[in-house]
């Protein structure tokens, strides 16, 4: 996320006479600031007594920081295999709160770390391409695209990078699990020199700038935003299967605060907080009964039932596996080379 | 006097309560360690399939173990109870190869499972582990070296597995107590149901009523059914007994009363004084002889009916019959017989008797005797003593009492054949009540002269012996 923000403090203290008693609250978290505003702020109109500390970090510095350092009150991040890893290490504490209880089951494991966000994994492309082809809406056409258009395409594709990227390596295990003919895709990208980067955003500004003309993989959330303030970006949800990703967050063990840490998840969890999540951030709530434009169930009717979340359960486990990782980077570096010569 | 000690349907719930409760922590425990028993082979065999579905993913590639750990074992691993997991790939010197915690497995236990399949109990990371270990013997083109596969999780789902089938014996248990309880309750009904008949039998009984029972009874009943039939002939005897004797008693009474009624309407219609001089000695005679048999009556009624507990003491029995010879010997009646008493014996002669009764014993037997006998006859006394009895005999030389007759002799109004006499016929009669009180053996038979020999054993008391 926006590194020139990982060391920004603000301080979203209401200017209260009661000010002076704040219980502080430690948020590490990857999940960009400034989208995440209006739910800090809507917090602390409920909580006056809590001054919250947000700190937007990078997934790997999070998670460096969930086991290093001073421990955080609260951890929150969207590389959910690191996340699971460090409550499966024991790093979480387990929560029973009304709304923890309530939580759908396969938005939480162990009922200490949950998914609270509902971000469709999604392609975009600049009007540029739409002019010369018929844009991709599924990941064959995708594949398609790249086998037909080698020229016109080259060095104008994007997507993430999986050695830097947490979440870009989770998201191509997964594509990897759901179908072997993944592999073909990396090999077309790889033809076409495809361009890595480490966030969405960078994607999104690329496309902007016409740098880029197709992104592969970017966070819907992002996206979807980024689309409405700029008309040249058209956003496509793949019609055959379109990933789901989840923010995580979970309570550390050691958390010196941990009241104030449970009265923040119980509010992310809440009617309120999603409501808001819903409504002024793109992030998509999970929860059924929340009416807005960013809901999961909004989405399912827009996009149809072919979302698949990404499952949180031990098997994300085995993505952060190094001997697995190793594996598959190995395969990925093989692949995304593999047309080199032939092209 | 009936004392109620409990009741029976509480004796057999408390016998109920005991085995039961006893039996039951039996079963409780039994239940409980089945229960983690069978939750610990149920998960251990999950563990087993995650490590086996982690060797599927295991090959060697140019020297180096390639390991990809499946998604599915890892799923497998945490159970729908959302465990944490462990899994640890090991190389043949017991190097990590690939592990997700950072747990080290203790070589003894890697010794352990290179032999067979393993499981351990570990406690890392702040929590219970269940882990399992197993060998894999690889093969590649260069190496074939085994590696371990070690994969464990925490112990939520067994606990709960375990508390779950702990709790469904217990409730089973619980049913089944409920249930025993209440057919035992019924049981006991029906078990006691011959139990009220029979009471119910008893209850409708008249006073009178003295005939056997009729009734169903279950074995275990029988013995007192018997019982109590034994006590109804028992009293049916003596209610027929009194009846007899008190028929018996009025005839006997009535024939000296009609003589006396006839002897003196006779004498009303002489005019003589000597006419009625005679007739009011004769009269005289007979109110005698009438009052002598009414006490008889009664005494013989006083025996017989006195029943219950009666003070006895230490009786010296040759004392007491020479004091009671020496006063009937002086009697009139005495005068036209021979009546002698034989040498008395050293030893002690005691026994436990009533004196009075004693007394009243020995007069009505020599009373007999002298009443039965002609005059001249002799009569002899003895006492005699052995090991454990004492005995007393009367024996006289006279006609004798033929053989037939003298197993009737001891009932009431048996004269034995003889009607010329004034004897009562109740003098044996008073003597067998007698001897029944004192538990002495009565017998008559016919004696070495022809006469009636009446021998009474008594059973011997040591002295001192008090009752």
């Amino acid at each position: 996320m926006k590194t020139w923000m990982a060391a920004l403090l603000l301080t979203i203290a209401p200017v209260l006479a009661g000010a002076a008693q704040a219980q502080p609250l430690r948020i590490e978290a990857a999940l960009d600031r400034e989208v995440v505003q209006p739910l800090l702020d809507a917090f602390a109109r409920q909580n006056p007594d809590i001054e919250v500390h947000f700190h937007d970090r990078s997934t790997r510095e999070v998670d460096r920081r969930v086991a290093a350092g001073p421990p955080p009150d609260v951890v929150i991040s969207s590389a959910m295999p690191w996340q699971l890893a460090r409550v499966n290490q024991g790093y979480a504490r387990r929560l029973d709160t009304p709304e923890t209880r309530n939580w759908p089951q396969w938005a939480k494991w162990r009922d200490a770390v949950f998914g609270f966000t509902f971000e469709p994994i999604v392609m975009a492309y600049r009007l540029d391409l739409a002019r010369h082809m018929l844009p991709p809406t599924t990941h064959a056409d995708l594949h398609d695209l790249l086998d037909t258009h080698p020229a016109l395409l080259r060095g104008r594709v994007t997507t993430y990078s999986p050695s830097v990227s947490g979440i870009g390596y989770t998201l191509f295990q997964q594509d990897a699990r759901y179908s072997s003919r993944f592999w073909d895709l990396v090999a077309a990208m790889g033809a076409a020199d495809v361009a890595l980067e480490d966030e969405t955003r960078a994607m999104l500004e690329g496309l902007t700038q016409g740098r880029y003309w197709l992104g592969y993989n970017l966070l819907g959330s992002y996206a979807m935003v980024w689309a409405q303030d700029h008309p040249e970006v058209m956003v496509q949800v793949p019609k055959d299967y379109a990933l789901v990703l989840m923010r995580m967050a979970f309570v550390h063990r050691d958390a010196p605060h941990p009241r104030a840490a449970i009265r923040f998840m119980e509010f992310l969890l809440s009617r309120a907080g999603q409501r808001v999540l819903a409504g002024q951030t793109p992030l998509f709530s999970i929860r059924p009964d929340v009416v807005g434009p960013y809901t999961a169930q909004r989405l399912r009717d827009q996009v149809g039932d072919h979302l698949y979340p990404i499952p949180l359960d031990a098997s994300l486990l085995a993505f952060i596996d190094p001997k697995r990782r190793a594996a598959f980077m190995d395969r990925w570096r093989r692949e995304i080379n593999i047309l080199e010569d032939g092209d | 006097m009936i004392e109620v000690t409990g009741s029976l349907k509480s004796r057999l719930a408390l016998w109920l309560l005991v085995t039961v409760s006893g039996l039951g922590a039996l079963l409780l425990l039994e239940a409980y360690f089945g229960a983690r028993n069978a939750a610990q082979r149920a998960f251990d065999s999950q563990l087993e399939a995650a490590g086996l579905t982690i060797a599927e993913g295991i090959q060697w590639q140019g020297g180096q173990p390639v390991v990809k750990i499946p998604a599915a074992a890892l799923s497998i691993l945490a159970t729908h109870h959302q465990e944490r997991v462990f899994y640890a790939v090991l190389d043949a010197r017991g190097e990590t190869i690939t592990a997700d915690l950072d747990f080290s497995v203790p070589a003894a236990w890697q010794d352990a499972a290179a032999q067979r399949p393993v499981w351990r109990d570990a406690r890392f990371l702040g929590a219970d582990w269940r882990l399992h270990g197993r060998e894999l013997e690889s093969a590649g083109w260069q190496t074939q070296d085994p590696v371990q596969i070690w994969v464990g999780h925490t112990l939520s789902g067994r606990r709960a597995l375990a508390h779950e089938l702990f709790e469904r014996s217990v409730s089973r248990f619980l049913a089944m107590v409920l249930l025993a309880g209440v057919l035992m309750l019924l049981a006991m009904r029906a078990a006691l149901t011959p139990m009220r008949r029979l009471r119910h039998l008893l209850r409708q009984r008249t006073a009178e009523d003295m005939r056997p029972l009729d009734a169903r009874v279950p074995e275990e009943l029988r013995e007192l059914a018997e019982t109590l039939d034994t006590l109804f002939a028992r009293q049916r005897d003596s209610h027929d007994a009194l009846l007899r004797f008190t028929a018996d008693a009025s005839h006997q009474l009535k024939t000296p009363l009609a003589g006396l009624q006839h002897t003196s309407e006779l004498a009303l219609e002489e005019r003589s004084p000597e006419a009625w001089h005679e007739a009011l000695t004769m009269i005289h005679r007979r109110a005698a002889d009438t009052s002598r048999l009414a006490s008889q009556l009664l005494s013989l009624a006083r025996l017989r009916h006195l029943t219950g507990h009666h003070e006895t003491q230490c009786v010296e029995l040759a004392t007491l019959v020479r004091d009671t010879l020496l006063e009937s010997a002086a009697s009139l009646a005495a005068r036209d017989h021979d009546l002698g008493l034989a040498p008395l014996p050293e030893a002690p002669t005691t026994i436990r008797g009533e004196p009075w009764a004693l007394r009243e014993l020995l007069g009505n037997l020599i009373d007999n005797a002298l009443r039965y006998t002609p005059a001249g006859t002799t009569i002899t006394v003895r006492v005699k003593r052995d090991a454990e009895s004492v005995e007393l005999v009367v024996e006289d030389d006279g006609p004798g009492v033929p053989t037939a007759w003298l197993g009737r002799l001891h009932q009431p109004f048996e004269r034995g054949g003889r009607q010329d006499t004034e004897g009562s016929g109740l003098g044996l009669a008073i003597v067998h009540s007698i001897a029944l009180r004192h538990a002495a053996e009565l017998s008559l038979e016919a004696g070495d002269q022809g006469g009636l020999r009446v021998r009474l054993r008594f059973p011997f008391a040591a002295t001192g012996t008090t009752s």
